[in-house]
C-alpha cells in the first residue's frame, strides 16, 4: 500500500497527432467510450483505436453526473445490464491499479405517496427475484439509517416507505474516467481531447471514417457513437435518426462539513436527490429539466427547486450553503432505455447512446458489450434488448419508473 | 466572551482581542489566520450560533452571539489532528487514487476514518422544522424571497457601480444597485488621497475631496436618488439567462430580473504561491486596508510589504499613519520611480526599500515571525544567494488583483489573458449587460467614472422611459475613455513588465536539485505547487483536468485565491503561456448560498376538497393524491364495503379533474386525443375515454360526457389534470382549432353515490327522473338535488347503481350533509379511496399507473373497445394500428388465489414452474364477493390464456394463481345497470 504513494506514473499522453487511419474510431472519450477501448485492447487484442472529443477527457457527462452506481433498476433487462456493471465496478480499482474511491454506502429511494410505495414494492420485489439486493424498509429503519431526514408525519408530504439497495453508493467520476483512459493509453489506444467531430463519411452504406474540426479525414473500419447529450446530431451524420429528445439535468454541491448522513437518499416524489461524499460536501440533484434544450447554462429555478426539496427532508441542511452548480445535457430516450449497437442502414456505426440520466452508472458493462460487439461481431445476449429497431417493433423496454430522478 | 465596537466584524473583534488563529486547514489541519478580510478565502470560517462555515471577517459582530472555530479537535489552537501535516510528504497529489486500492477491505476500511478528518463545520442532522430561536434575526431559518423588476440593476457598490446608477437613473431608469458592503464607496472608503477625475464634463462634483469623503458622498448621492434603490450587505451569486440576478442580503433572497444589467463587481486580491504563505500573519493588502480603515484594528506591529503594483506603497503608507511599523518593502517591479514623496515617507520610517525583489519565504511556526525576500532576475526569476531575512509579525502582500468576472462568465463572457495588464479580463459581454470599474482589469478612477458614465447612458438609452442622451454625448465619453485607458496602459508599460504572475519560483541552486515548490497554491484543499507540478507530469496537462486532479479552485473560495495562481503554475510546467494554459470556468453561484435562502419560506400548497372538515369530522384518515388530501377509509373498509354492495355509500370525488370543452371544434378536438369516437357520442351520454401517446401507451383515462352539440364534460384521473389540460390546450392550438378548454376542477365539487338505495335516497332529494328507462347506465342528466344546481352522470366504477354528481364548490358541506341525512334511513355509510379500490378491483376495472405502465396499450389492458381505429388520424393511431395485429408482449389478467395470503401489490409473477419471471400483481386485494383473494397482473400474454396459472411470489409463500378474465362480482353487469 504505502509504495503506491510514491508511485509518479504517467497517466496518459503527450499528445499524439492523429494518424490517417484507425481500426476503431470512438467519438466522445467519456466513461463508455474509453471503457469501450480499454476492454477492445483488453479482452480482444483490437488496440488500434482513436478516441475523439471536442471537449477535455472526460468533459462531457463523464465528468457532471453525480456519481452514484446501484443495479435496482425495474426490468430484467435493465436489471443484467446495470448489475453487470456494478459487478465490474466492484473490481475495477484493482483491476486498473488506480483507487477510484468506491464507497457502497447503500442506495434510499424514498416513497412519500401510496403510489410510490406501489412502485418501491414493485422494484424491492423483481429486484429479490433477479438476485438484486434489495427491499422495503418503513420509517422506522429509514430513521435509523439516516436520521438526519425528516420523517416525522408534519411534513407535506411524510415518508412513508422506501427501497432500500445495499450495494448502491457512489464512485469518484473522475477516476473512473482517468483509470480507463490510462488503460486504454497503456495497451495503445489513443485519446484526442479537443478534438470535434464534424462529419462521417459514408459510402456503399458501410461507414468509412471521420471528419475533424481541424479539417483531417481519418479513416476507420468501425465508427462508435459514445456521445450522449448531441448524440443524434452525430448519428444524423451517417442519415440515421434516432428517438432522442436532449435535456438539461442539473446537479450542486455543498460545502464540505463533518459526516452528516452516510446513504444516497433519493425521492421521486420531491425530484432530488442527496448523498455526502467523502470530501464531506453533499452532493444534490434533480430531474431533468421539464422542457428540452442543448443549454449548457444552468438555471436558478432548478437550484431554488433542489435546495428547496432538499430542506424539505433535511431541515437540519438550511443554513448549510451551496458552493456551485452545473448541468449536463441528456440524450432521452421514450423508454428511458439506452440505445446500443448496430443500426440496420449503415454497415460499422456503432452506437452506444440514448443514456439519457444513467449512463455513468453502466459504463463498465456497455464498454465490455460493445467492444464484444466490434471484435466478435455477434450482439451479446445483455445488450440485444436496447436495439434501435425495437422503437419499430413496439419492443421497448419502459425504465421511466426506476430511472426518472433516481439517479 | 469579547467585546467588540459597533460596526465590527465578528473577525475584527476577534482579532482586537488578539486572536490570531481562526481555523484549521482542511487536510493538513494547519493552522490558518485572516487573510482576505474580505469573504473571499477559507480561512476565517466559524461556526456562528450553530450555523457552521459563516465568514467572520463578514458577519456584523452581535450582542451574546457565540463564534466556534472549526476543523480542529480538542481545540482549533492545540488540533491532534495537525499530525497530518508530519506524514505529509506521504499524501502527494491524488494520493487516494494510488492507495487502499485492495477493494473492498482497504478503501472500505479507510473511508470511514478520512472522512471524519476532512468536512468543515458541521451540520446539526436534526433541526426542528420551526426553530423558535431562529426568528430573532441574523441566521436562522426564517427565510424570504423577494421579486423586482427594475429597468436596470447595477452589481458592485465601488465608485464604477455608484457613478453608473446615477447616471441611468438620472437619465430616467429605475434602477437597483446591489452590494456587499454595508456602505457604498468601495476602496474610497479608505483611500486618503484627493481624488482627481481630470477636466470631463460631470466630474468635477466629484473632484477635490479625499477617497473617503467622495466614498461619504456617493453614498448620500445614491441613497437620495429617488429612481435609485441600494440594497446593502447584499451578495449577487449568480447571472441566471435572460437577465436574472439572485442577491443574498441575510435571510432574504432577492430575484432581479432586469432589461439591463450592469456589473461593476470590481477585483479582488489573490494570494501569492510562496512557502509558508498560509501562516498566520500573512495578509492580502487590501484586506489589511480594510482592517485599518474600517475596523481600527491594526495587523500587527511590525510589517513587510510585498508588492508588484502601485497598491503596495499606499498601503505601506496606510500601515505608517496606523502606526505600523514597515521593516521592508519589496516591490517586484524594477522600474518604480522611488523618489516620490511617499516613497520618501517611507525611507523616513525606517523602512528598507527594495525594488526587483520579492518573497521567498515566511519564517515562523505556527505565526509568522518574520520573511526571506529575495531578488528577481529581468524574467521575474529568484535569483539563488539573494536573500534577506527581515523580523516582522505581519507580511502584507499586494502582488497583483484579478477581475471578479465570475457573474460575467455565467453569462457566457468570455475571459481571457491580457498580456500587457497581467490579468484575465472579461470581454466581448451580451448586449444587455455593460461593465465598469476594476472588473474590466483597468485599475484607474479616471476610467472608471468614464466608463460608468458609458455603461449608465447605454443601459438607459433604449428605455420608453429614459431620456435621451445628448447626441455626440456618448461618443465624446468613449472618446475620452480612449485617451484614459491608453494614458493608463503607457504608465503600467513604462514600470517594466509584471514580474511574478500568483507565484515566485524558487531559484535553481544549479546543482540540479529540485526546487522544493512547498508554497500552497490551494489553502481551501491545502494543494502545493509541487502537487500540482507532479500532476502535469503526470499528464494533467490541460488544466480542466488539473483542476479536478488536484482539486485546485474546487474549495470553498471557488478560485478566488488560487485560480490566478494556479495557472501560473500549469503555464510555467507544461511551457505554455498563461494566455495558452487559459482558464477553468466558473459555475454559480458567486459565492456559497445558504440553502434556507434558496428554498424560501417553504410554503407547500395543499388542496382540500369543499367536503374536507365533514371527513374530518366522520372521522376519516387521510392520505395524500398529488396535491390532495382525501379520505383513504373512515371506520373499515369492510363496513364501506357492505354499506356500498347491500345499502347505499358516498365518496368525496372532487379531486377528479374537470374539463369543459366548449367550441366548433371541440368534436374534433376529442376525437384526436381519445382513442374512442367522442363526435358521435350523443348529446346526453357520457363515455369511457382513455388518452394515449404516440407510441400507443395510455396517459390517462376519465369520462367524456357530452352536454350539447359543441360542449363537452370530461373528467380525467386526480393527478393528471394538469397534463390533460396541457394537453387538450396545445393540441387545439397546434392544430387552429376552435376549442375552449376550461379547468373547472377546484370550481366543482363532486360525490358518487352508489349502491342499491342510491335511487331512493336520490329521488328524496330530486325531481330528476332517475328511472333506468329514463336514466340509463351511462346517460347523464341535470337538474336540482337538493336545491343545488347538479351534473349527473350515471357510471359504475364500484359496480352498483350510481350516480356521480359534479355540482358548485360552494355548496360542499350542505351538499354532504343533505345527503347523509336524507341517506340515514338507507343506511348511507361514507366510503374512502381504499374501500373503492377493493370494489373496482372486484368489477376488474383498471386505475391506470395502478395497473398499467408507461408502456401499457389498451390491446394489453384488454380494453380493445375503446380504440376505433375507423376514424381520422388521432394520437397513437400509427402505434395502436401497428399493435392491433401483433400479439401484445404482456397482458392485463384478472386472478384468484386460495388461502389466506394476500399477494401484495407489485409482487412478482411467475411461469407455473417457478423457473421465469413472467410479471407482477398490480393490484390485489381480499375479496369478500368472490370470498379469496382476487386481483389483476401483467404478464407475458403467451401464459395469460384463460383458466391458465402462474405463481405469485409473495414473502416466504409461491401461490398458485388462476387466470380469469370474469370479473369477480356481477360479471354481468346487472347491478350498476338496474
Amino acid at each position: 500500500m504505502v509504495l503506491g504513494l510514491f508511485r509518479k506514473e504517467k497517466m496518459w499522453g503527450p499528445h499524439h497527432k492523429l494518424k490517417s487511419h484507425y481500426d476503431v474510431v470512438i467519438i466522445g472519450a467519456g466513461v463508455h467510450g474509453l471503457s469501450t477501448a480499454y476492454y477492445l485492447a483488453k479482452n480482444y487484442g483490437i488496440t488500434d483505436i482513436a478516441l475523439l472529443d471536442k471537449t477535455y477527457l472526460g468533459g462531457g457527462n463523464s465528468g457532471r453526473n453525480t456519481a452514484i452506481v446501484r443495479a435496482n433498476y425495474s426490468t430484467p433487462e435493465g436489471i443484467r445490464l446495470y448489475s453487470e456493471s456494478l459487478d465490474l465496478y466492484e473490481g475495477l480499482s484493482k483491476e486498473l491499479n488506480f483507487n477510484m474511491l468506491l464507497t457502497q454506502m447503500g442506495h434510499m429511494s424514498l416513497a412519500h405517496t401510496d403510489s410510490a410505495v406501489n412502485g418501491v414494492w414493485k422494484r424491492a420485489e423483481i429486484n429479490k427475484a433477479l438476485g438484486v439486493n434489495s427491499r422495503v424498509i418503513w420509517p422506522d429503519e429509514i430513521k435509523r439509517m439516516v436520521p438526519a431526514l425528516d420523517t416525522s408525519q408534519h411534513t407535506r408530504y411524510p415518508i412513508k416507505a422506501a427501497l432500500f439497495h445495499p450495494p448502491g453508493g457512489a464512485i469518484r467520476h473522475d477516476a473512473v474516467v482517468w483509470g480507463y483512459a490510462k488503460g486504454a493509453e497503456a495497451l495503445g489506444a489513443e485519446i484526442h481531447p479537443r478534438t470535434t467531430v464534424t462529419g462521417i463519411d459514408v459510402s456503399d452504406g458501410a461507414v468509412k471514417g471521420v471528419r475533424t474540426s481541424d479539417g483531417s479525414f481519418v479513416g476507420a473500419d468501425v465508427v462508435v457513437n459514445s456521445t450522449s447529450g448531441f448524440c443524434s446530431t452525430i448519428t444524423k451524420m451517417v442519415g440515421v435518426d434516432i428517438p432522442v429528445v436532449t435535456h438539461q439535468l442539473q446537479a450542486c454541491v455543498t460545502e464540505p462539513v463533518k459526516p452528516f448522513m452516510s446513504k444516497v437518499v433519493v425521492s421521486a416524489n420531491l425530484h432530488v436527490y442527496v448523498y455526502q461524499t467523502d470530501r464531506g460536501e453533499l452532493v444534490m440533484g434533480s430531474e431533468i429539466d421539464p422542457y428540452s434544450s442543448y443549454s449548457p447554462l444552468s438555471t436558478f429555478q432548478t437550484l431554488e427547486a433542489i435546495a428547496g426539496h432538499a430542506v424539505e427532508l433535511f431541515p437540519g441542511l438550511k443554513n448549510l450553503r451551496i458552493l456551485r452548480q452545473w448541468s449536463g445535457v441528456c440524450d432521452m430516450t421514450p423508454d428511458y432505455s439506452p440505445i446500443m449497437g448496430r443500426v440496420e442502414e449503415v454497415k460499422n456505426f456503432i452506437l452506444d447512446v440514448g443514456w439519457g440520466t444513467y449512463g455513468f452508472k453502466s459504463g463498465p458493462a456497455s464498454g465490455h458489450n460493445i467492444a464484444e460487439l466490434i471484435a466478435t461481431g455477434k450482439t451479446p445476449d445483455t445488450i440485444k434488448p436496447f436495439a434501435l429497431a425495437r422503437f419499430d417493433a413496439n419492443a421497448q423496454v419502459s425504465e421511466r419508473g426506476a430511472a426518472a430522478v433516481s439517479h | 466572551m469579547i467585546s467588540a465596537y459597533e460596526g465590527d466584524t465578528v473577525a475584527s473583534a476577534l482579532y482586537a482581542s488578539g486572536v490570531r488563529t481562526f481555523s484549521r486547514s482542511f487536510l493538513f489541519h494547519r493552522k490558518r489566520g485572516l487573510l482576505c478580510v474580505s469573504g473571499r478565502c477559507p480561512n476565517c470560517m466559524v461556526t456562528v450560533d450553530g450555523v457552521p462555515n459563516v465568514r467572520a471577517c463578514c458577519e456584523p459582530a452581535r450582542e451574546g452571539m457565540k463564534v466556534k472555530r472549526q476543523n480542529g479537535w480538542p481545540s482549533t489552537d492545540t488540533d491532534i489532528f495537525s499530525g497530518v501535516q508530519l506524514i505529509e510528504r506521504f499524501l502527494p497529489v491524488g494520493f487516494y487514487y494510488k492507495t487502499f486500492i485492495n477493494f473492498p477491505t482497504e478503501w472500505a476500511n479507510t473511508q470511514p476514518m478520512i472522512r471524519r478528518l476532512t468536512g468543515r463545520g458541521s451540520v446539526k442532522q436534526e433541526l426542528a422544522r420551526w426553530n423558535a430561536q431562529a426568528a430573532s434575526g441574523g441566521h436562522g431559518d426564517r427565510f424570504e424571497k423577494q421579486y423586482l423588476h427594475p429597468d436596470v440593476v447595477v452589481v458592485g457598490g465601488g465608485p464604477a457601480g455608484v457613478f453608473a446608477a446615477l447616471a441611468a437613473s438620472r437619465a430616467g431608469a429605475s434602477a437597483v444597485l446591489v452590494h456587499d458592503q454595508p456602505s457604498l464607496g468601495g476602496h474610497l472608503r479608505f483611500e486618503g488621497d484627493t481624488v482627481d477625475l481630470g477636466s470631463v464634463e460631470g466630474a468635477e462634483e466629484f473632484s477635490g475631496m479625499r477617497g473617503y469623503e467622495l466614498a461619504a458622498k456617493l453614498d448620500r448621492l445614491a441613497r437620495a436618488e429617488e429612481n435609485l434603490r441600494v440594497y446593502d450587505n447584499a451578495n449577487a451569486f449568480g447571472l441566471y439567462e435572460s437577465n436574472e440576478v439572485g442577491v443574498v442580503q441575510g435571510n432574504k433572497m432577492l430575484k432581479l430580473r432586469a432589461k439591463q444589467l450592469i456589473i461593476s463587481t470590481g477585483a479582488g486580491e489573490y494570494l501569492t504561491v510562496f512557502k509558508n504563505n498560509d501562516l498566520p500573519g500573512v495578509l492580502l493588502g487590501s484586506g489589511v486596508r480594510r482592517m485599518l480603515a474600517l475596523y481600527g484594528v491594526p495587523p500587527g506591529k511590525n510589517a513587510v510589504v510585498v508588492t508588484n503594483n502601485d497598491s503596495g506603497l499606499s498601503l505601506a503608507n496606510a500601515l505608517l499613519e496606523a502606526g505600523v511599523k514597515v521593516s521592508a518593502f519589496a516591490d517586484a517591479r524594477t522600474k518604480v520611480d522611488t523618489s516620490s514623496p511617499r516613497f520618501e515617507a517611507l525611507r523616513k520610517s525606517g523602512a528598507i526599500l527594495l525594488t526587483g525583489y520579492s518573497i521567498k519565504e515566511a519564517e515562523g511556526g505556527g505565526r509568522v515571525t518574520g520573511a526571506t525576500l529575495i531578488r528577481l532576475d529581468e524574467n521575474g526569476a529568484a535569483t539563488a544567494g539573494t536573500e534577506k531575512s527581515f523580523k516582522c509579525d505581519t507580511i502584507c502582500l499586494a502582488n497583483g488583483f484579478e477581475p471578479d468576472a465570475a457573474l460575467l462568465t455565467q453569462a457566457r463572457c468570455r475571459v481571457s489573458y491580457d498580456e500587457a495588464l497581467g490579468e484575465f479580463i472579461p470581454s466581448e459581454s451580451p448586449a444587455s449587460v455593460q461593465t465598469c470599474g476594476d472588473v474590466t482589469g483597468i485599475h484607474d478612477l479616471r476610467c472608471a467614472f468614464l466608463q460608468a458614465n458609458i455603461a449608465g447612458l447605454q443601459a438607459a438609452s433604449g428605455l420608453a422611459s429614459a431620456t435621451k442622451a445628448p447626441a455626440g454625448k456618448l461618443n465624446e465619453l468613449s472618446a475620452s475613455l480612449k485617451s484614459a485607458e491608453t494614458a493608463y496602459r503607457d504608465r503600467l508599460a513604462s514600470q517594466g513588465p509584471r514580474p511574478i504572475i500568483g507565484i515566485v519560483s524558487e531559484p535553481t541552486d544549479g546543482k540540479g536539485r529540485k526546487p522544493e515548490m512547498n508554497g500552497f497554491a490551494c489553502i481551501c484543499e491545502d494543494v502545493k505547487e509541487k502537487e500540482l507540478a507532479q500532476a502535469v507530469e503526470e499528464g494533467f496537462r490541460d488544466i480542466e483536468i488539473l483542476k479536478r486532479y488536484s482539486t485546485l479552485t474546487m474549495g470553498p473560495c471557488e478560485g478566488k485565491m488560487c485560480a490566478t495562481p494556479g495557472v501560473g503554475i500549469c503555464a510555467r510546467e507544461t511551457g505554455r503561456s498563461i494566455a495558452d494554459a487559459g482558464r477553468t470556468v466558473s459555475r454559480p453561484p458567486y459565492l456559497p448560498v445558504p440553502m434556507g435562502a434558496l428554498a424560501g419560506p417553504g410554503l407547500h400548497p395543499v388542496k382540500l376538497t369543499a367536503m374536507h372538515y365533514k371527513h374530518l369530522e366522520a372521522g376519516a384518515t387521510l392520505m395524500d393524491m398529488g396535491e390532495w388530501k382525501r379520505p383513504h377509509v373512515y371506520t373499515s373498509v369492510f363496513e364501506e364495503y357492505s354499506a356500498v354492495r347491500t345499502k347505499v355509500g358516498i365518496i368525496d370525488l372532487s379531486t377528479l379533474g374537470r374539463l369543459d370543452v366548449k367550441g366548433r371544434d371541440a368534436p374534433k378536438l376529442l376525437d384526436f386525443i381519445y382513442t374512442h369516437t367522442m363526435s358521435k357520442l350523443q348529446n346526453g351520454k357520457s363515455r369511457y375515454g382513455v388518452i394515449c401517446d404516440d407510441a400507443g401507451a395510455i396517459l390517462d383515462d376519465g369520462t367524456v360526457t357530452r352536454l350539447g352539440e359543441d360542449h363537452y364534460f370530461i373528467t380525467t384521473s386526480t393527478g393528471n389534470i394538469d397534463f390533460v389540460e396541457q394537453w387538450l390546450t396545445w393540441w387545439a392550438v397546434a392544430k387552429k382549432w376552435e376549442a375552449q378548454v376550461t379547468n373547472l376542477t377546484s370550481g366543482f365539487a363532486a360525490v358518487n353515490v352508489a349502491g342499491p338505495r342510491a335511487r331512493d335516497l336520490l329521488r328524496t332529494l330530486t325531481d330528476v327522473d332517475l328511472s333506468t328507462e329514463k336514466f340509463p347506465y351511462m346517460a347523464s342528466g341535470s337538474g336540482l338535488v337538493a336545491g343545488v344546481p347538479c351534473i349527473l352522470l350515471r357510471i359504475g366504477f364500484v359496480g352498483e347503481t350510481g350516480w356521480e354528481i359534479h355540482f358548485p364548490a360552494e355548496y360542499g358541506e350542505y351538499f354532504w350533509d343533505r345527503l347523509m341525512e336524507a341517506g340515514r334511513p338507507f343506511g348511507i355509510m361514507p366510503f374512502g379511496v381504499e374501500t373503492q379500490r377493493l370494489l373496482r378491483l372486484e368489477k376488474m376495472h383498471v386505475i391506470v399507473s395502478q395497473d398499467t405502465d408507461a408502456l401499457s396499450t389498451p390491446y394489453e389492458a384488454n380494453m380493445a373497445w375503446v380504440v376505433k381505429l375507423d376514424k381520422e388520424d388521432f394520437v397513437g393511431k400509427a402505434a395502436l394500428t401497428f399493435a392491433k395485429d401483433e400479439v401484445p408482449q404482456r397482458r392485463l389478467v384478472g386472478f384468484t388465489v386460495e388461502g389466506e395470503v394476500v399477494p401484495h401489490d407489485g409482487d412478482q409473477a411467475f411461469s407455473p414452474d417457478g423457473s421465469t419471471l413472467i410479471g407482477v400483481v398490480t393490484s390485489c386485494r381480499y375479496s369478500p364477493a368472490a370470498q379469496k383473494p382476487v386481483g389483476l397482473a401483467l404478464i407475458r400474454s403467451d401464459l395469460s390464456a384463460d383458466g391458465g396459472t402462474f405463481l405469485v411470489a409473495s414473502g416466504t409463500s409461491k401461490l398458485n394463481a388462476k387466470i380469469t378474465f370474469v370479473p369477480f362480482y356481477d360479471p354481468e353487469g346487472r347491478r350498476l345497470k338496474e
